[in-house]
């Protein structure tokens, strides 16, 4: 599936799902499994584990897919627990912040944030170089994992 | 003055209708047996008032009091390999936990100085908040692995991420819910706990035939009246009207989905309201009218009660378990086999 090959690779990494066990619904993409997939009628409303969904031409990926990610080689960078929770709260993340970085970390690149735990917390991208010494923002928040808190007020 | 002059003789139009009301049923009371007096204050619907219920309640051997709940979580296992290294660890995040004694992975939040759901492992998934009763129903299944499991009316999804997380995201839960909003919120809790396994659709349980699969294991957490320990307004809100409304639906779902029941399935029936109506009434129906036997539950609760307001129901019925709020909410819960005659 290209739209969630492109997005993988943006991280430096690749992942092998069984395209034949991947569903599009309108524009999201759901990854059953064998036995779902017998039961999977056309108009379900949510199926197996959600990979992402496209929108004006973008892909918007599920945590599903970042935590598969996460458990590939893909770049990120490990922050400590004032910046994990910061950044659940949809705050960008200061150099101060990162304990430890895997990957090139350079500016423009695409790092998923773990805890220190090893959980995945969201994905952000570079805005200046990780190796650098730097007092301000370095990880731009693309999506958080507060956002179940968010859409849980929204659906209150 | 116009105003007031209105509301006054407004008001007296009200007592006195009241008065008559009273007059007249208590008339009835005396005269009849205690479903006709039931009956009649239905239809003169009055029946709505905290001393009605808590009355009732007393009929049925319960003394009315009132509850404070703690707050519950349970730990979604598949997510977790060492649970105590969470409790630890949320521990020293300042919640105050204890174990709840008749639940596996249930702890008691005793003490927190923030939201037990604005923490990283909840939001990652490594558990889930639960009332404790309500944790109860999905642990009443023998064996989930590789099962094909219908959840009928699932939403919000505590109930769904509790049954995966037993499956081990294996088989396939299938679960229904009618509000699509709820599945929204139901859809976000699979997310959120990792769930791998459940294909949820938007479709009223009583047209489960539609989708035609046959379960073996079914769970109708059903939708009903409540009770007052998780709403402070319960008696203000509810009638017997209410009730009676709950109770015909909740037997149109049960009559529809014993229909996908495999012959070696199970059920398990619950609902979080205290009014037999929905409960042991609706299980004596089962037995008599859809060829259902009551399998013997034990744990936390007392026996389902088998004479309900001077009906006798059938013995079996105390094979249910009911939970008078007090330690957790309201609850009613049985498990159903399709009977050998079925």
């Amino acid at each position: 599936m290209k739209p969630i090959d492109d997005f993988v690779s943006l991280f430096g990494a690749s992942i092998s799902l069984d395209e034949s066990l991947i569903v599009k619904k309108s524009s999201r993409y759901f990854l059953l499994s064998a036995s779902l997939k017998k039961l999977t009628l056309k108009d379900f409303f949510y199926a197996g584990a959600y990979l992402g969904k496209v929108k004006n031409g973008r892909f918007f990926p599920g945590f599903e897919l970042l935590r598969m990610m996460a458990e590939k080689k893909a770049n990120r960078v490990v922050v400590n627990m004032k910046t994990e929770w910061l950044f659940i709260c949809g705050r960008d993340v200061f150099k101060r912040g990162i304990v430890k970085v895997t990957g090139p970390g350079r500016k423009g690149d695409h790092v998923l944030v773990l805890n220190c735990h090893g959980e995945c917390l969201g994905f952000g991208r570079v805005v200046s170089d990780l190796g650098r010494e730097e007092e301000s923002v370095v990880i731009k928040n693309i999506s958080d994992i507060g956002d179940f808190l968010r859409r849980e007020a929204r659906t209150r | 003055m116009l105003v007031k002059c209105i509301c006054k003789v407004y008001m007296q139009n009200v007592y006195a209708f009241n008065y008559a009301l009273f007059a007249n049923l208590t008339t009835s009371q005396r005269a009849s047996p205690a479903s006709t007096f039931y009956e009649q204050l239905s239809k003169l619907s009055l029946m709505s008032s905290k001393e009605f219920f808590t009355d009732r309640y007393r009929k049925l051997g319960w003394k009315y009091h009132t509850v404070e709940l703690k707050k519950t979580i349970r730990i979604n296992s598949a997510n977790v390999k060492k649970p105590p290294d969470l409790v630890k660890r949320l521990q020293d995040l300042g919640l105050v936990l204890t174990k709840v004694p008749f639940l596996k992975t249930g702890y008691w939040v005793e003490e927190s100085r923030f939201s037990a759901g604005a923490t990283t492992a909840y939001l990652s998934g490594l558990y889930s908040i639960q009332e404790a009763a309500a944790q109860i129903p999905a642990t009443l299944f023998t064996e989930l692995k590789d099962k094909t499991v219908l959840d009928a009316c699932a939403a919000p999804g505590g109930k769904t991420t509790q049954l995966a997380d037993l499956m081990r995201n294996t088989g396939a839960i299938v679960a229904l819910d009618i509000n699509r909003q709820r599945l929204t919120a139901l859809s976000n809790q699979l997310e959120r706990c990792q769930i791998k396994n459940t294909i949820v659709y938007q479709l009223d349980a009583r047209r489960v035939s539609q989708l035609e699969t046959s379960y073996d294991r079914i769970l109708l957490d059903m939708p009903c009246s409540g009770n007052f320990a998780t709403d402070r307004n319960w008696f203000k809100r509810r009638t017997i009207k209410d009730v009676k409304r709950n109770a015909a639906l909740q037997r149109e779902i049960l009559t529809e989905t014993v229909k996908m029941l495999e012959n070696d399935g199970e059920i398990i029936y619950s609902t979080c309201s205290l009014e037999p109506e929905e409960n042991e009434l609706n299980i004596d129906w089962a037995i008599r009218s859809l060829n259902m036997k009551v399998e013997k539950i034990s744990g936390y609760g007392q026996e389902g009660l088998t004479e309900v307001f001077g009906k006798h129901l059938d013995g079996s019925v105390r094979n249910c378990m009911r939970i008078w709020p007090g330690q957790t909410q309201g609850f009613f819960v049985c498990k159903l086999l399709k009977s050998e005659s079925a």
